[in-house]
């Protein structure tokens, strides 16, 4: 049963030359589960805002929304909030009251549902996502994952037919994400609930979904089943960036069999295609540099005095120069260990030195000044003006000596900027005070792939120009992609370090889907990249067999 | 089985502004003495030791009140001694004193109340009025803390960014003023986003109802009306000037017919009611207990 329909539907914002959506055309069958891609600025996020009646911007529109063979201006008031749910981007922002129970009983109290009725639809829903546990507790203390959680568990207790999502893994954790996605995939097949979703977490997303759905320059791409969408692909970089790594992959190679989406189809599909004759990439050599931009020795941290260490006897060095990527999970100390580098926190015990000089003999804030920058990891946190222009302005940046363009940002609002762009004049004003050693935590958080790849390339120049970055994320793919040399943080400490092939090779969860893939076929791959070329050494196996 | 503090919200809001308006606006000593006594022994029952020395605070704030009406106030036939040319008297001491009651015993009261009342409960008697005045009241109760935990982070971000130093007064209040406008820029554009959130939900779209996690039980009942059956005689004892008490020019404590004994009763009774539950409950607790 078809339950939207979009006819030919155009928008343009007011004072916009040209339109934001145009001329889309698409159905959602009941149960179907559509992933919407595209780069930022493409329309996924006014096209998805179009389909909640609630949440259309101002602007000019032509053509038809039919939800349930009716026009969506013609439902009334409350089926048009309780029918379709929608969740944004933000975790902590959507939540509107203070505590967890409130916040999933909000919308029904919004629409007259009498007590007994919401006391059992909340309890209903709070069991069945598992918040049974945290349903007393006051919002400000959910990590960002579980708020996620609420605030899809918010919309979903007032049982709407169809479910959009604008993004909503983009301020997450991956772990958090998987988790968010998990309880997306288990919604679709328990309840068979209609969903359409915004993402650029594609790894994850496309073999789970039903249909993929690509917008560009306001335009639906490609539109249908998600192999033969990504298979249409071919050439297309910057659309592919985001996909997973098996169709990456098959996307590099010739064709030929239908195109895998999931590790598990990535490993038949090289041992059905290739030759396994080489199997190891001529290793590169890498040695790590004598001078040490950063070390701990034998740090200890707790944040007071009854409370339990945070970090236990960290041992730690970074080669000047260095690409170092310290990875691990959630609550593992990673950002405490980089607010003590940065002198923030004070270690209880043991010696932190950066270029070799301890950090309490860098006096009068001297290390902030051409030593060492830290970036956080809400990059909102750093502005504090109302234009680029004047942020950059006000801390002495200059424009042009960046290793990346700014200038089309200058005038626009820090807030206005997206999640990639905001990253980026954030850099420019911490590469401000030109350190020597940057500190950088999750800087790929909310970013899409592209964004992604415009930051190890700048990362790159960065080591070119001789500085030094320590960065703390959970992104493995992006680790491998960028660093050097990559840490693994457990438990307070540091439990293994290496270059990304030696690092990635040895673990087989912590690792990249690649790494996953080629296991046992090929040694040492890592990237795509490596696969790819992997792959086409070993050359086709004989067709014949 | 539960204790006064478990009885829903509106029941414990009623009682406590029937014992907090009497000691208010009846100047009467006895009453004064009742709940002061009471206010003291209430916080006692509920928190033991603890909070032991809050209590010295509260024994010099008497004492300073207590002694600052004769030195200000020279009403009052009965001289003690002269000071600096003035005479200080009994009667006025004696009004310090009462006052001081008055003052304290409130004081008192409103300590046990925040402690009772949580600001779910509070949320829960201002939604019986108005479902709207909760909402509002929630979402101030959220986004107050919100904003003060953003405020640190920016300051944080600033701080390891080397951009503002604490070295110099004028730079250090410049940034903070800048952060304290971009935490406003910041509140404005949260709000949008949670603007959108609401009307996404339906808001606005008709009458509310309001989840309501308390349940308003026969006990609560029963409890609400013995509270207002005591207010009551408490009340008329007060209106028919049965309860008078006159401090200037010469103490006279007046007539104190029945009705003035009963109301005097009644509203030690009223005070002691919860104290009574507490007791009444651990009692049974412990019996229960000794079954298992």
């Amino acid at each position: 049963m078809e339950i939207l329909a979009v006819e030919g539907l155009t928008f343009t914002y007011p004072k916009c030359g040209s339109p934001a959506v145009r001329d889309v055309s698409l159905t959602l069958e009941k149960g179907e589960f559509a992933v919407l891609c595209g780069a930022t600025g493409s329309g996924k996020s006014t096209l998805l805002r179009m389909l909640k009646r609630e949440l259309t911007p101002l602007g000019e529109r032509t053509g038809r929304i039919l939800f349930r063979g009716k026009e969506l201006s013609e439902l009334a008031d409350r089926d048009s909030a309780a029918k379709i749910g929608f969740v944004m981007q933000q975790p902590e922002q959507q939540i509107v009251t203070d505590k967890v129970w409130h916040e999933l009983a909000f919308g029904l109290e919004n629409l007259g549902v009498p007590q007994g009725e919401i006391a059992r639809r909340t309890a209903e829903m709070a069991s069945y996502f598992g918040i049974g546990e945290w349903y007393d507790r006051d919002v400000s203390e959910l990590s960002g994952g579980q708020k996620q959680l609420l605030n899809l568990a918010a919309v979903l207790v007032m049982q709407p037919d169809i479910l959009i999502l604008d993004e909503p893994t983009a301020q997450l954790d991956p772990i958090a994400a998987s988790d968010f996605i998990a309880a997306l995939k288990r919604l679709n097949r328990d309840m068979s609930l209609t969903m359409i979703m915004a993402e650029h977490r594609l790894e994850e997303v496309v073999p789970i979904c039903d249909r993929l759905m690509i917008m560009e320059g306001g335009t639906l791409a490609a539109n249908g089943a998600p192999a033969d969408v990504i298979t249409r692909l071919r050439g297309r970089e910057e659309l592919l960036r985001g996909m997973p790594a098996a169709s990456r992959l098959y996307a590099e190679l010739e064709k030929g069999g239908s195109c895998p989406l999931t590790v598990r189809e990535g490993r038949r599909y090289i041992e059905e295609n290739y030759r396994f004759e080489t199997r190891e990439l001529p290793a590169e050599e890498y040695t790590v540099p004598v001078e040490a931009a950063l070390s701990l020795k034998d740090v200890w941290f707790r944040y007071e005095r009854g409370s339990r260490d945070i970090i236990k006897g960290l041992e730690l060095a970074v080669g000047a120069g260095e690409i170092f990527c310290i990875l691990g999970g959630n609550g593992s100390g990673k950002t405490t260990t980089l607010n003590a580098a940065a002198g923030l926190l004070k270690p209880y015990k043991g010696d932190i030195r950066v270029f070799g000089k301890k950090l309490r003999d860098y006096k009068n804030r001297s290390l902030y000044r051409e030593c060492l920058a830290l970036l956080p990891q809400d990059v909102q946190t750093t502005f504090l003006h109302n234009s680029v222009r004047e942020e950059l302005s006000e801390c002495g940046a200059d424009v042009k000596s960046l290793p990346y363009d700014v200038s089309r940002l200058m005038d626009k609002h820090p807030y206005d900027l997206s999640g990639g762009e905001q990253q980026l004049v954030a850099l420019a004003k911490v590469l401000a005070s030109k350190p020597k050693l940057l500190l950088l935590d999750e800087p790929t958080k909310g970013l899409d792939a592209n964004a992604k790849a415009d930051m190890t390339a700048i990362l790159r120049r960065l080591k070119a120009d001789g500085v030094t970055t320590v960065i703390v994320t959970h992104d493995v793919e992006f680790a491998a992609e960028a660093a050097d040399r990559c840490a693994m943080f457990f438990g307070g400490q540091i439990v293994s370090v290496g270059t990304p092939r030696e690092f990635f090779s040895c673990s087989s969860f912590y690792t990249t889907a690649v790494s996953r893939m080629t296991r046992g076929f090929y040694e040492g791959a890592v990237t795509v990249a490596q696969a790819a070329e992997l792959c086409r050494l070993n050359g086709k196996r004989e067709a014949a067999r | 089985m539960r204790s006064f503090s478990e009885f829903d919200p509106v029941a414990v809001t009623v009682w406590f502004f029937a014992v907090v308006g009497v000691a208010m606006f009846c100047g009467h000593p006895l009453l004064m003495a009742v709940s002061l006594a009471g206010a003291v022994l209430f916080f006692a029952v509920r928190n033991g030791r603890k909070h032991g020395r809050s209590h010295l605070f509260f024994v010099l704030l008497f004492a300073v009140l207590a002694l600052a009406n004769p030195l200000v106030s020279h009403n009052g036939a009965t001289v003690l001694f002269v000071l600096n040319d003035r005479p200080v008297t009994l009667e006025a001491l004696l009004y310090g004193v009462n006052s001081a009651a008055m003052i304290v015993g409130v004081l008192y009261w409103f300590r046990s109340f925040t402690q009772i009342m949580t600001s779910e409960k509070i949320l829960c008697v201002a939604g019986t009025v108005s479902p709207k005045l909760a909402l509002v009241l929630s979402m101030a109760l959220r986004a107050v803390p919100m904003f003060a935990r953003r405020a640190k982070q920016v300051s944080d971000a600033q701080k390891a960014m080397g951009l503002y130093s604490e070295d110099n007064i004028i730079d250090d209040l410049r940034g903070r003023m800048r952060v304290f406008s971009i935490i406003s820029t910041w509140a404005l554009e949260n709000g949008i986003i949670t603007a959108d959130s609401m009307t996404a939900r339906g808001y606005g779209t008709g009458r509310r109802t309001q989840l309501r996690r308390f349940r308003f039980t026969a006990a609560d009942g029963v409890f609400t009306a013995i509270t207002l059956a005591l207010l009551g005689v408490v009340a008329a004892a007060i209106a028919t000037d049965s309860l008078t008490f006159t401090f200037y020019p010469r103490i006279d404590v007046g007539v104190t017919g029945t009705l003035g004994v009963c109301g005097s009763i009644a509203y030690g009774a009223l005070v002691l009611l919860p104290v009574f539950i507490e007791t009444e409950v651990s009692l049974r607790w412990k019996y229960l207990q000794s079954k298992v």
